[in-house]
C-alpha cells in the first residue's frame, strides 16, 4: 500500500514555508529575475517529472516544462491568487501548451508545407475564464479535503497521472474492480461536496 | 440558462488532466464555460493537479534552460500577440468556437444540416454543428462509436428527457434513439462524433447511401 499522502494547497505542511503566489507577483510586477528563477528551479523539473508520468517523452517533457516556464512568465499578471492555488495554475499553463504541442504535430503531419492557417490561439485563455467563473478557490480546496486520501489517490493516479487502471491495481494493492468502484465512488462523492458547498 | 443535462464525472476529469482528444475537448469545454457546476468540478480537479505537480519527482532539466528560457523571453516579447480569429466576428458561436475555421452548411437529409469544425486532425473524432428544422423528428439512429452533444440554441427531447441550451448529451454505441427537435426554432447542436451514425428504419435505408454524417 503506497503512502497516500496528500497535500493540497499550501496552507499545510512544510512547503507552505514559500508563497509561490508571491513570487509570481514579483515577476508580474517587477520583473523579478530572482523570484522568475526560484519558481523555475521549484516547478521545471516537477513539470517535467508529471509530464513523463503521464506519457511525455524525454524531449516533450523538457520542452514542456520550458515553454510553460516562460509563459509563466509572460502571464504572471493574469494570475490571481484568490482563484487558483499557483500550483494549480501552473498545471493548467503545462497541460494546455502539451495539447498545443500535440495538435500543432498533428497539424503540420497533415498540412506538411502548408502554413495558411492561423498559429493555434492560446488555449489558456478558456483556463483563465474558467478560473475566474469561480471566485471561491478556497471551498473548492475545502471540497477536496472532504475526499478521502484513497479517493484523492486514485483521482491522481488515473486522471493527473494517467496511469491505466491494471497498473493502478497494482501499485495500490487492491482488485481491478476496486479500482473501477473508487474512481466512480470518488467522482460522485467531488460532486456532491461541490453540490453542497454551492 | 438552466441547465439540467450534465456530462460525465469522468469526462470532466479527463478534460481537466487534458486527457481528451480535440473534439471532445471542445464540445465539453463549451458545457464547462456555461455551466458553473461543471466548472467548479474541473477546477476542483485542476486543484487535485496542482497538488501532484507539488508532490511528484523533480526530473531534473538541461543545466542551461533557465538561461534559455530567459533569452528567449527577451528576444521576442511580440510572440504573444493574438493570432486573429479563425471564425472572425460570428458572435453567435460560442467564444471557444470562434477560433476554429468552420466550413459551408451542407445539407445532409430534410431540415437537417452541418457544418464541419476544423480540427487539428490529432484525434479520431469529428466535430460539427448540426442544425435541425423545428418540430422536425431526427432519424432514428445508431451510434457505432460515442456521442457527444452540446445544445447551442432551441432543444430535442428523447427518453433521456428535454434537452435546451447547454445541456450534454453522452450518447454511446448503446443508445438506439430518436430524438424529436422543439417546435419553438431550430436546433442547433455542436457534436463530436467517433465512428459512424447508422440510420435505422426504412427511410434511413433508403437515403443512407446520401448520408454522409
Amino acid at each position: 500500500m503506497v503512502a497516500a499522502r496528500l497535500s493540497i494547497g499550501a496552507s499545510k505542511g512544510p512547503k507552505a514555508t514559500v508563497n509561490w503566489a508571491d513570487l509570481i507577483g514579483r515577476v508580474a510586477s517587477d520583473s523579478d529575475r530572482e523570484a522568475f528563477k526560484r519558481l523555475f528551479e521549484h516547478f521545471a523539473p516537477r513539470i517535467k517529472g508529471l509530464m513523463l508520468k503521464a506519457g511525455c517523452s524525454a524531449d516533450e517533457a523538457e520542452e514542456i516544462a520550458q515553454n510553460t516556464m516562460i509563459a509563466i512568465w509572460r502571464k504572471a499578471h493574469q494570475f490571481d491568487p484568490a482563484t487558483a492555488g499557483a500550483p494549480a495554475w501552473i498545471f493548467t499553463i503545462a497541460r494546455n501548451l502539451r495539447i498545443d504541442l500535440f495538435r500543432r504535430r498533428a497539424r503540420a503531419d497533415r498540412l506538411q508545407t502548408c502554413s495558411e492557417l492561423p498559429d493555434e490561439p492560446d488555449q489558456a485563455e478558456t483556463a483563465d475564464i474558467l478560473m475566474s467563473r469561480v471566485q471561491d478557490a478556497a471551498r473548492i480546496a475545502a471540497a477536496i479535503e472532504q475526499l478521502s486520501a484513497e479517493q484523492s489517490m486514485v483521482v491522481r493516479l488515473s486522471f493527473i497521472e494517467e496511469r491505466p487502471h491494471p497498473e493502478i491495481a497494482t501499485t495500490l494493492g487492491i482488485p481491478l474492480g476496486t479500482v473501477k468502484s473508487r474512481i466512480r465512488l470518488a467522482m460522485n462523492r467531488l460532486r456532491d461536496i461541490l453540490d453542497e458547498e454551492a | 440558462m438552466t441547465i439540467s443535462h450534465h456530462p460525465p464525472e469522468e469526462l470532466l476529469a479527463d478534460f481537466a488532466a487534458g486527457k481528451l482528444e480535440e473534439a471532445h475537448q471542445l464540445v465539453v469545454g463549451v458545457h464547462v464555460a456555461d455551466c458553473p457546476r461543471c466548472a467548479r468540478f474541473v477546477q476542483a480537479i485542476e486543484q487535485l493537479a496542482g497538488a501532484a505537480l507539488e508532490d511528484v519527482e523533480p526530473v531534473p532539466i538541461a543545466p542551461d534552460a533557465f538561461d534559455r528560457a530567459m533569452s528567449r523571453i527577451h528576444q521576442s516579447s511580440e510572440e504573444t500577440a493574438a493570432p486573429p480569429l479563425a471564425s472572425g466576428t460570428d458572435h453567435t458561436l460560442p467564444p471557444a468556437l470562434r477560433k476554429y475555421r468552420i466550413g459551408k452548411r451542407r445539407r445532409v437529409a430534410p431540415g437537417l444540416s452541418l457544418r464541419p469544425i476544423e480540427l487539428s486532425g490529432s484525434g479520431k473524432a469529428r466535430a460539427f454543428l448540426l442544425r435541425s428544422a423545428p418540430g422536425s423528428r431526427m432519424l432514428e439512429h445508431t451510434h457505432t462509436g460515442t456521442e457527444l452533444t452540446l445544445v447551442l440554441e432551441g432543444s430535442f427531447s428523447h427518453e433521456g428527457g428535454r434537452y435546451g441550451p447547454g445541456d450534454f448529451d453522452y450518447g454511446d454505441d448503446e443508445i438506439d434513439h430518436r430524438p424529436i427537435v422543439g417546435d419553438e426554432g431550430p436546433c442547433v447542436c455542436l457534436v463530436a462524433m467517433t465512428g459512424d451514425l447508422r440510420i435505422n428504419g426504412f427511410l434511413g435505408r433508403l437515403i443512407g447511401p446520401f448520408v454522409r454524417l
